[in-house]
């Protein structure tokens, strides 16, 4: 059997399209399956409440937050200096933000700028199952 | 008709695979959210590698396009670097108040000392509205040295000095040729030009100028932001050559000085021991570099440490003032340049002014230390009080301390 130029042309327009079809179906399912990265969570599980002894500051949430275990019972604040956002260091007399030289005490008052704000408490819950559960940190 | 078809379907077929290459080739975005900003940026995707330019800026809490500008989500690098702020150097002072602005970055209030883009832009440095006076005095343009010019046109309505405004200066404007030719060879000398060509005269333009460490072409840019400045940064404005007022040209330096104390260009200039061992920085004060926020009309004018400022006189010890507030401004300073462990309790010398000069500190038994900025060498020293110094208290100006203290060259 000969082919002719009519049906070479036909046949070879025909996988033409079906190659560009795949191609342009495979770029429509690739937009349609694309999901964007997930907010980070409203709230953080820190695991159970025995892990944090009386008496323990514990940096959670990848350093973002301290935990602080005293008499008081729990409580967190945000490790990001209200400045301009950097990760302070936590000290045995408070904290000290490594980039502009914010300090503030334990309770996260600033002593002295060029932050103008407290760092901010975070809420700590315990859930039936005692654990704690960690309020995301605002973001600045 | 199918003729056409066949071309219609190959040419789509073409752009497909085209658009397939052309994201195969994109590189796998890193994405960096800075604290500051919470936006996603993805310029570490290539500039991962880069160093931290100072321990004030982290790229975690600061991320790259709140100072450089540029497509954040871009993978391309030319329409990532199409809406650059000032190129590769957002502080030049055409922009720098969109990259370096803010009233908790560098456009606060005078009040809390974070007022350094108009103190900048005011300042000598920016405006040369000394040498643009005094060349158009010299050549007729003008009655007296009083500045009316600038670089720029600039205000400062609130002024000390009694400048509220320059206009900029404008050489179409002025007949003489020595001042066409002023204009053409002489205005390199200021943070708005780039410099002259020549790994001597290597700087930035803007902040960077001073605060970029500059090396030569060859080693390429750095990414450094640093208030620990050498003497050799300032010397690539200040210690070149000189401007020949006959010619109107800049007379290059040609020697090659083997020591530091030769170095100083100026043939006939004495010098002291401190002057020629410490860094400029280690006297000279922000305001004096930097501008203190008013329009000066001269270097002179604006330039106000003498040797009594540290070592006092016959008659007086020099100024002191003792830490009391964790606020002070030696603090800050002092934490952006640790070369000391300062104190709360530790007596500073402070300037006529009342600038700190919070790398140096008296100590116990009534003499000095002194820190250097650039370096973190200690130096003490002694005031001139009690000491068999014969200065009239009333001559303080270098050249009477040059007279008994001056090195030989």
């Amino acid at each position: 059997m000969s082919l002719t130029r009519r049906d070479f042309l036909k046949l070879t327009t025909n996988a033409l399209l079906w190659t560009s079809g795949v191609l342009g179906l495979g770029g429509i399912l690739r937009f349609l399956s694309y999901t964007p990265p997930e907010d980070a969570p409203r709230e953080l599980d820190l695991g159970p409440v025995a892990d944090y002894p009386p008496g323990t500051r514990t940096l959670v949430a990848g350093g973002s937050a301290l935990l602080i275990h005293d008499d008081a019972g729990f409580r967190a604040l945000s490790t990001t200096c209200t400045h301009l956002g950097c990760r302070v260091n936590v000290k045995p007399d408070g904290f000290l933000c490594p980039c502009h030289g914010s300090r503030f005490d334990p309770q996260g008052t600033v002593l002295n700028g060029p932050a103008q704000e407290n760092l901010p408490a975070l809420e700590i819950t315990v859930t039936p199952e005692n654990h704690l559960l960690l309020s995301a940190p605002p973001a600045h | 008709m199918r003729r056409f078809l066949f071309l219609a379907a190959a040419l789509l077929l073409l752009a497909l695979l085209a658009a397939v290459w052309v994201e195969s080739r994109q590189p796998q975005a890193i994405p960096l959210t800075p604290t500051l900003t919470g936006e996603s940026e993805y310029c570490l995707t290539c500039h991962a590698g880069l160093d931290e330019i100072s321990p004030s800026h982290p790229v975690e809490a600061f991320g790259c396009v709140i100072c450089h500008g540029g497509e954040r989500l871009a993978l391309d690098a030319d329409l990532a670097h199409s809406t650059l702020r000032g190129g590769a150097n957002p502080s030049d002072l055409t922009v720098v108040e969109q990259s370096c602005g803010g009233s908790d970055c560098h456009s606060g209030s005078a009040a809390d000392e974070r007022d350094h883009i108009q103190r900048v832009q005011t300042s000598i440095q920016a405006t040369y509205a000394g040498a643009i006076a005094s060349t158009r005095y010299t050549f007729g343009a003008q009655p007296d040295l009083n500045a009316r010019l600038g670089i720029r046109a600039i205000q400062d309505p609130h002024t000390a000095t009694g400048i509220t405004a320059l206009d900029a200066f404008d050489p179409a404007q002025e007949s003489s040729a020595s001042l066409h030719a002023f204009a053409e060879n002489c205005l390199n000398c200021h943070i708005y030009a780039p410099p002259r060509p020549g790994d001597a005269y290597r700087r930035y333009t803007g902040c960077a100028a001073c605060h970029t460490p500059t090396q030569p072409a060859s080693t390429g840019t750095v990414h450094t932001l640093t208030t620990a400045i050498s003497y050799e940064q300032c010397n690539a404005c200040h210690n070149r050559g000189n401007y020949d007022l006959r010619t109107m040209q800049f007379v290059e330096r040609l020697d090659a000085p083997a020591d530091r104390l030769h170095a100083y260009y100026q043939p006939i200039a004495q010098f002291t021991r401190c002057e020629w061992t410490l860094d400029c920085i280690d006297c000279h004060t922000r305001s004096e570099a930097m501008g203190d926020g008013d329009l000066h009309p001269s270097q002179a004018d604006i330039q106000y440490i003498q040797c009594k400022t540290c070592h006092g006189t016959r008659a007086e010890p020099p100024i002191t003032r003792t830490l009391t507030d964790p606020d002070d401004l030696a603090f800050r300073l002092a934490f952006l340049n640790p070369v000391l462990d300062l104190q709360i309790g530790d007596t500073i010398l402070v300037t006529e002014n009342g600038e700190p000069l919070w790398n140096i500190r008296q100590l116990p038994d009534g003499t000095y230390e002194l820190f250097g900025k650039a370096t973190g060498q200690r130096f003490t020293f002694r005031a001139v009080m009690d000491t068999g110094c014969q200065q009239n208290p009333d001559e303080q100006e270098s050249r009477y301390c040059h007279q008994c203290h001056a090195v030989d060259r």
